[in-house]
């Protein structure tokens, strides 16, 4: 199967070119930066065809500014300072117009200096934890109020639940989003009593005891819910474990922020029904626009793949990029970023993403409840949610505001009134 | 909502409901948005007035709507039920056409509504003949705990059939008399009834009995049931119980550092505050006497001085209340709770132990071919990960083929240990042999080998984890009690476990060819010139240990996961398994394997919000173990010692 | 005595005068100069290659001549970049800092400057704090004096512990390779206060040196680099051509008969074995300035076995072996992954390099050991033998 999607996505690749240079004198290139090997291959490979899917439909339809536009796709390896070299390495060398990439926000801290130095453009499509608004950088995935806190209210209001139990892999998106949350949870009277805080280590695989202390939590008579983010195959022991230890959805509902279709198909899910996950997409969204890219992504991929929420987060980028360059009228990054702003695109869950000034999107949140085919059962939509780059739950961020089309900065003290830094923080 | 529950119960049970004149539908329609987008919080009026209309459809229309097979037709609005791609009338319960995807919208009501439709059920269910459903409705009491399910709950015990559940049930009454019971001794007696049952949901109602609320005041209130006084500097910190006074209003907030800046700014005059320019104001002993002259003036509230914040604290007495007023009720539960806490604490020792033991033969799998290869032989090899990956990968393909669980386990393990068996016989013919004298030089190889097979792997299964089902049988967990538990596919692995130390023990200690390895291991020129052909042996034993990683493989897919780079986090901890244990002897690997799983979990207990730092904890461990015991736990001794 | 053991070298010589053509040649092409016919990022690579080879170099001394196999001298070049990283950090944004505070009514006072710089560094794992061992990180001084010191302690103390023992052969590796598994996992963790999987990044902004072009600081980091390798080589070849090196090299080939003529077998392997720790982790301070990023993963087991690979590769018990097996495998491995070597069409498969690398890669492991065990640098003797 492997074999012949590559080939395939490489004689596209192959014939893009080809075509490129024959009606353009100045073609247009697309750099894409996601590991193709290494431990994050495992999700990032799809968003580099995702990418060539994409790039191969734009072409299709005509290209950009009367130009075809060029894949250059690069392989960081899943080694961080990779992601800094190859960031150099597509913006002066190969000279590429904007990059799409990055997984884990330790390879985008990684590029980050990088981009900011060279003034490059790149979109970000992964959930990630907030705290960060650079100005070259779009993050088309979920801040934590589109994702965590939904989720949580979710919890709260329709499940009633009344002690929480965070269990993350120790990394920082889930120290930070669990942070966010236990102080979320305090705001809204749960006591610090009521949460219990786990981290484990990427890959972990010994569950046990740790299923055996969330069900322990019920001793007090509450309500228990778990809140994971827990990341990768880590997951297949945790979800083991709980089917194992008897925990239904109904006893001890779980969410998962890091779990979607590509991370079911590892696991037999029919011991998994009712538990949740909460994204900004799920493939079983009822829209045309969804069965569209659905069918396309098959068609081109194969019948047993998945469509998932980074996916879209690209698939908006993408779109939202190629419009903001037809409007400007050229793909020189700062007036791009200006056409940004504003720039609209209808998301696959329907409804409509807007992209807002602190670079990032106003989307719906969907809780979905696991369904024994591996799929989702959206229960909860919101209507769109505009992503908030500085939570508003962490008293030392609580201040600060991004602004870049009004104020021209991204990390602006709203109380003293001055603007903390231009580049970012990493 | 009870009453009318209970009324409609009766009209349900007694009267037919042709003096309706409503329809289901009509309801439905009355609710049109709820019933399609139903919330835990605002389905409970859809549900009362399905009750109160008591149509006897609203009961499959309520297991239906659970199960989520009701649809709403876009053009009209009207409900249906979508089942096996036809549609059904709500009412008549007749199939009125085809199942269409496009023109209709799903209802799907979400968890919290669901629990709450089970409660609605419980009326109807609790003495219905099928069991599944009269479980369903204990399930529902059992979750939502309301007072207004004891009384059909106790109704339904004496008709209830199944043994099993009838002492479910009547714990379960039990538990709610325990809440809601109106007379002190009827609660005292259900409570009674309740010591030395150290399930989750009897502690959880213990619990909700002794709930207690925090107080200070000036001396110890008489009207209120107290738990406990709380000492200031042991049960509670001298910051906390000041900010409980302030909660309380009986003393002056703190000023904070910002409030102190906050107030600075606000009173910088010409570039002074008070007598103090603004530029000197760059410490906080600056600062604070700049407020302090502001305080005087008035222009902001003094701050709090520790003498008076510890003449405040000492002033009161901090206590926790039972919000149960009846001492009689939180005494016996205290009781009964302290009881079931000394057997639960015990439990959970037991249960700790038992997850180490499972870790304990987890890590003794993955080792005990890398006791043969590296203890026997002493040949290092790397690549020991990547054979339990190849095994693991084996059960994979298998399972594809054979669609049984029970079958394709049977068939993945002998074809897993066939596999790697014949790889590390490969691997010994190929590349180990040519290295014997250079064990160093071994490592590099077989680790070579080792990225080789990772990516190979990659290559041909792609990067994605795959699935490896365990049979049925092996699903679930053995329960002891309702604390000690384990699940079957860590006894099947400590089964497994016990089973190959056997087999080796066996192998190397009474067989012919445990012989032969043991003297080839310690003179193979010797063993050679007494007729044993080294290179055989050689190549035998490191097959079969790499067959027994094979096993492994399975094994540890089965409880985990199968990834191209699952081999590697195991080969580390598999080598230290070894080495602590005592290189050349089985029982060591044993010892070491029980030593670091039984470490573990110990350090996990003292560390239970942070899995890693046990992980980084137990490794310095026996880094300094090592250290001091070079040899391992069980050390050969005389020649066979030698490096 | 100088010229002598220039003499006794030949080989010394000819790396030093090698290495400087390549470095004068390398400046003149790069950007800083503006000829540009070599890209900053490019000059990046082969400046972070020159850290390689040294560590390669430390990494031959102490198992090519002395025979201890350390699975463990990376964690040493991490702490090297973790020490200094600390202090780019910390001075990075202490400027960012006192740039946002000066602009307030009041001056600040120190905790509140504190409190602001561990907001900035910590604030994306969740904490402000700062953790003790960040106590030396506003003194560039003293963090350098920690880019030895603490890596040199370490082996000095793990060394002790374990050549006191009587630990050799592979439990030594064993034990080295948990040792710096440890630590990843220790720094793994958030609570450790150096930002966990996170690590510290932007190192490559050099603070004091914000206008200056990356195209500059890149080649001096460069010449730094190649002034690091120059020295640690000759200093090396001094150490294992004395008498020291014949006492070292004694101990590789049979370390029962160096004790039985009196030596003190446990000292000498204990001075290589912290002497080469600490040059491991200057070349890791000047490495990740280059990188632009240093974090938990680079120190996992995996990277020390590598480092083994190199030596093993290149050539054992030769110095130039370890520089020119480091540089061979580095820049091969970032030319096949990156996509630079041609696809092969089989007709009936596509091999793609990026897939099939590490394969190849690993399986050159096996022919190296088993048909060159002197490594690449095993030729040059090859050529110097056939010569009159």
């Amino acid at each position: 199967m492997k074999l012949t999607t590559s080939a395939l996505a490489l004689t596209a690749l192959l014939g893009t070119t080809a075509y490129a240079a024959a009606e353009c004198a100045d073609p247009i290139k697309v750099g894409v930066l996601h590991s193709l090997s290494g431990t994050m291959a495992i999700s990032e490979t799809t968003l580099k065809d995702t990418m060539e899917l994409l790039i191969a439909k734009q072409n299709e339809a005509g290209g950009l500014l009367d130009c075809q536009i060029e894949a250059v796709v690069v392989d960081p390896a899943s080694d961080w300072p990779l992601f800094a070299e190859k960031a150099r390495e597509l913006l002066t060398v190969n000279e590429v117009d904007v990059i799409f990439g990055s997984w884990t926000s330790v390879s985008r801290k990684s590029a980050l200096p990088v981009l900011e130095e060279l003034n490059g453009l790149m979109f970000y499509p992964v959930q990630y934890e907030g705290e960060e608004s650079s100005k070259n950088v779009f993050y088309t995935g979920a801040a934590p109020n589109q994702q965590a806190i939904p989720a949580t209210d979710y919890f709260l209001e329709e499940l009633g639940v009344e002690k929480f139990a965070l269990l993350g892999t120790d990394y920082v998106y889930p120290r930070t989003t669990n942070n966010i949350l236990e102080a979320y949870l305090k705001d809204k009277g749960i006591s610090e009593e009521d949460i219990f805080v786990n981290y484990t280590p990427f890959g972990h695989s010994d569950w046990a005891t740790i299923v055996a202390d969330v069900v322990a939590l019920g001793a007090d008579g509450k309500q228990v819910g778990v809140i994971s983010t827990i990341n990768g195959d880590a997951n297949i022991g945790f979800y083991k474990e709980l089917a194992a230890a008897g925990v239904s959805a109904d006893d001890i509902p779980v969410v998962a922020f890091s779990v979607g279709e590509e991370e079911l198909s590892g696991l037999d899910t029919s011991d998994l029904v009712g538990h949740l996950a909460a994204w900004n997409y799920f493939q079983s969204a009822e829209t045309d626009a969804n069965a569209q890219w659905v069918s396309a992504w098959k068609d081109a991929m194969g019948e047993e793949r998945v469509t998932n929420d980074p996916m879209e987060a690209h698939y908006i980028g993408f779109n939202m990029w190629v419009n903001a360059v037809t409007q400007a009228g050229t793909t020189e990054v700062d007036a791009v970023r200006e056409a940004m702003y504003g720039q609209e695109f209808p998301n696959l869950t329907g409804g409509t993403a807007v992209m807002l000034p602190n670079h990032h999107l106003a989307k719906p949140v969907l809780i979905g409840e696991i369904t024994a085919d591996g799929q989702f059962d959206i229960v909860s939509q919101t209507a769109e949610v505009p992503g908030d780059a500085w939570t508003d739950f962490l008293p030392d961020s609580k201040v600060l505001t991004s602004d870049w089309k009004e104020l021209g900065c991204g990390m602006y003290n709203t109380e003293t009134k001055t603007c903390v830094q231009l580049t970012s923080n990493y | 909502m009870i009453r009318l529950l209970v009324l409609a119960l009766a009209l349900y049970l007694t009267a037919p409901p042709a003096g309706f004149a409503q329809s289901l539908q009509d309801v439905l329609q009355t609710h049109r948005d709820e019933v399609l987008k139903p919330g835990r919080r605002s389905v409970g009026i859809v549900l009362d007035d399905l009750v109160a209309s008591g149509l006897p459809q609203a009961l499959p229309f309520l297991e239906a709507w659970r199960d989520r097979e009701i649809v709403q037709r876009d053009s009209d609005g009207l409900f249906f039920r979508a089942r096996k791609q036809s549609l059904y009338d709500l009412d008549t319960g007749e199939v009125i056409g085809v199942f269409e995807k496009n023109n209709l919208t799903a209802s799907r009501p979400n968890g919290g509504v669901r629990r709450a439709i089970a409660n609605a059920l419980v009326q109807f269910q609790m003495s219905d003949p099928d069991i599944v459903k009269r479980r369903a409705a204990v399930d529902a009491v059992a979750r939502s705990m309301d007072a207004s399910q004891l009384e059909p709950l106790a109704a339904s015990i004496d008709a209830e059939a199944d043994a099993a559940l009838k002492a479910r049930k009547s714990r379960l009454v039990s538990m709610l008399r325990a809440l809601f019971e109106d007379t002190t001794n009827a609660r005292v007696e259900a409570i009674n009834t309740l010591a030395g049952d150290l399930s989750v949901d009897v502690r959880a109602v213990l619990n909700k009995v002794l709930a207690s609320e925090a107080g200070v005041a000036a001396k110890l209130p008489d009207n209120e049931n107290i738990a406990r006084v709380l000492e200031v500097g042991e049960d509670i910190t001298a910051e906390n119980a000041y900010a409980w006074l302030v909660e309380a209003e009986l003393a002056p907030p703190l000023v904070s550092n910002a409030q102190i800046r906050d107030a600075l700014l606000t009173n910088i005059n010409s570039g002074m505050v008070g007598t103090l320019p603004v530029a000197a104001l760059n410490t906080e002993a600056a600062r604070a006497l700049a407020y302090d002259q502001l305080a005087a003036e008035g222009l902001a509230p003094p701050r709090v001085k520790e003498a008076e914040r510890a003449n405040a604290i000492a002033e009161h007495v901090f206590y926790l209340a039972y919000t149960e007023p009846d001492p009689a009720i939180t005494d016996a539960a205290q009781k009964a709770l302290t009881a079931i806490e000394t057997k639960v604490a015990l439990s959970q020792t037991v249960d700790l132990g038992l997850d180490a033991l499972s870790l304990a033969s987890i890590y003794f799998l993955a080792a005990i071919g890398l006791a043969i290869t590296f203890g026997v032989m002493g040949v290092i090899n790397m690549a020991h990960g990547e054979f339990i990956m190849m095994g693991a990968y084996t059960g994979f393909v298998v399972q594809q083929f054979v669609p049984d669980y029970t079958v394709s386990i049977v068939v993945a393990l002998p074809l897993a240990f066939a596999i790697t068996f014949a790889a590390g016989v490969l691997m010994e013919r190929l590349v180990i042999r040519h290295l014997y004298q250079r064990p160093l030089e071994t490592l590099l190889a077989t680790f070579g080998i080792s990225i080789a097979l990772q990516q190979l792997a990659k290559n041909i299964f792609g990067t994605q984890a795959r699935p490896l089902t365990s049979p049925e049988w092996l699903d679930g967990a053995l329960a002891f009690n309702d604390v000690i538990a384990i699940s079957y596919i860590r006894i099947a692995i400590f089964a497994l476990a016990l089973m190959f130390l056997a087999l080796i023990l066996f192998v190397l200690k009474r067989t012919r060819l445990g012989l032969e390895v043991r003297a080839v291991t310690q003179n193979p020129g010797m063993a050679a010139s007494m007729g044993i052909n080294p290179d055989r042996i050689n190549m035998l034993t490191f097959g079969l240990g790499s067959g027994i990683a094979g096993i492994a493989g399975v094994a540890i897919g089965l409880y985990a996961k199968v990834t191209s780079e699952m081999g590697a986090d195991y080969i580390v901890q598999s080598f230290m398994t070894v080495v602590v244990g005592g290189v050349g002897n089985v029982w060591g690997t044993l010892a070491g394997a029980s030593m670091i799983g039984f470490l573990q979990k110990g350090i996990e207990w003292l560390y239970p919000s942070n899995t890693l730092a046990a992980q980084t904890y137990m490794i310095l461990f026996i880094i300094l173990f090592i250290q001091f015991r070079p040899k391992g736990i069980v050390a050969l001794k005389g020649r066979a010692a030698a490096d | 005595m100088r010229k002598t053991f220039l003499m006794q070298n030949p080989s010394v010589l000819w790396f030093i005068s090698l290495l400087a053509v390549f470095t004068i040649a390398v400046t003149l092409m790069s950007e800083a100069t503006g000829v540009s016919l070599i890209s900053t990022s490019f000059i990046k690579t082969l400046g972070k290659t020159l850290c390689l080879c040294l560590v390669a170099i430390a990494m031959d001394v102490v198992w090519g001549y002395c025979g201890i196999l350390s699975l463990g001298h990376f964690a040493f070049f991490g702490i090297g970049g973790y020490a200094i990283g600390m202090w780019l950090m910390y001075a990075r944004t202490e400027t960012i800092v006192a740039q946002s505070l000066a602009s307030q009514p009041i001056p600040p006072t120190s905790q509140e400057i504190s409190d602001a710089i561990g907001n900035q560094i910590f604030g994306v794992v969740g904490s402000s704090e700062f953790p003790m061992i960040w106590a030396f990180a506003d003194n560039l001084f003293l963090q350098l004096l920690m880019v030895v010191l603490v890596p040199g302690l370490l082996a000095l103390v793990f060394g002790w512990l374990a050549f006191r023992s009587r630990v050799t052969g592979v439990y030594l590796s064993i034990l080295t390779q948990a040792m710096t598994l440890a630590l990843a996992l220790y720094l793994f963790q958030n609570d450790s206060g150096l930002r966990g999987n996170n690590g510290l990044s932007g190192l490559q902004n050099i603070p004091g040196f914000e206008d200056t072009s990356q195209a500059t600081i890149s080649i001096v980091f460069f010449m730094a680099s190649a002034l690091a390798l120059g020295a640690g080589y000759v200093f090396f070849a001094w150490i294992v051509s004395g008498k020291m090196g014949s006492v070292v090299k004694g101990i590789r080939d049979n370390e029962a008969r160096v004790r039985f003529l009196g030596y003190h077998v446990e000292s000498y392997k204990l001075f290589i074995f912290t002497t080469t720790a600490v040059v491991a982790a200057i070349s890791g301070a000047l490495y990740y300035p280059q990188a632009g990023i240093i974090n938990p993963g680079e120190i996992a087991p995996i990277a020390s076995i590598y480092l083994a690979v190199w030596v093993a590769i290149g050539g054992r018990g030769r110095l130039y072996g370890a520089v020119i097996g480091a540089a061979f495998v580095s820049l091969l491995s970032s030319w096949f992954t990156g996509g630079g070597a041609p696809d092969i069409n089989l007709g009936f498969y596509t091999i793609q390099w990026t897939d099939w690398w590490l394969v190849l890669l690993g399986l050159s492991f096996v022919a190296v050991t088993l048909f060159f065990p002197k490594g690449i640098g095993g030729l040059f003797d090859y050529l110097v033998r056939k010569q009159p």
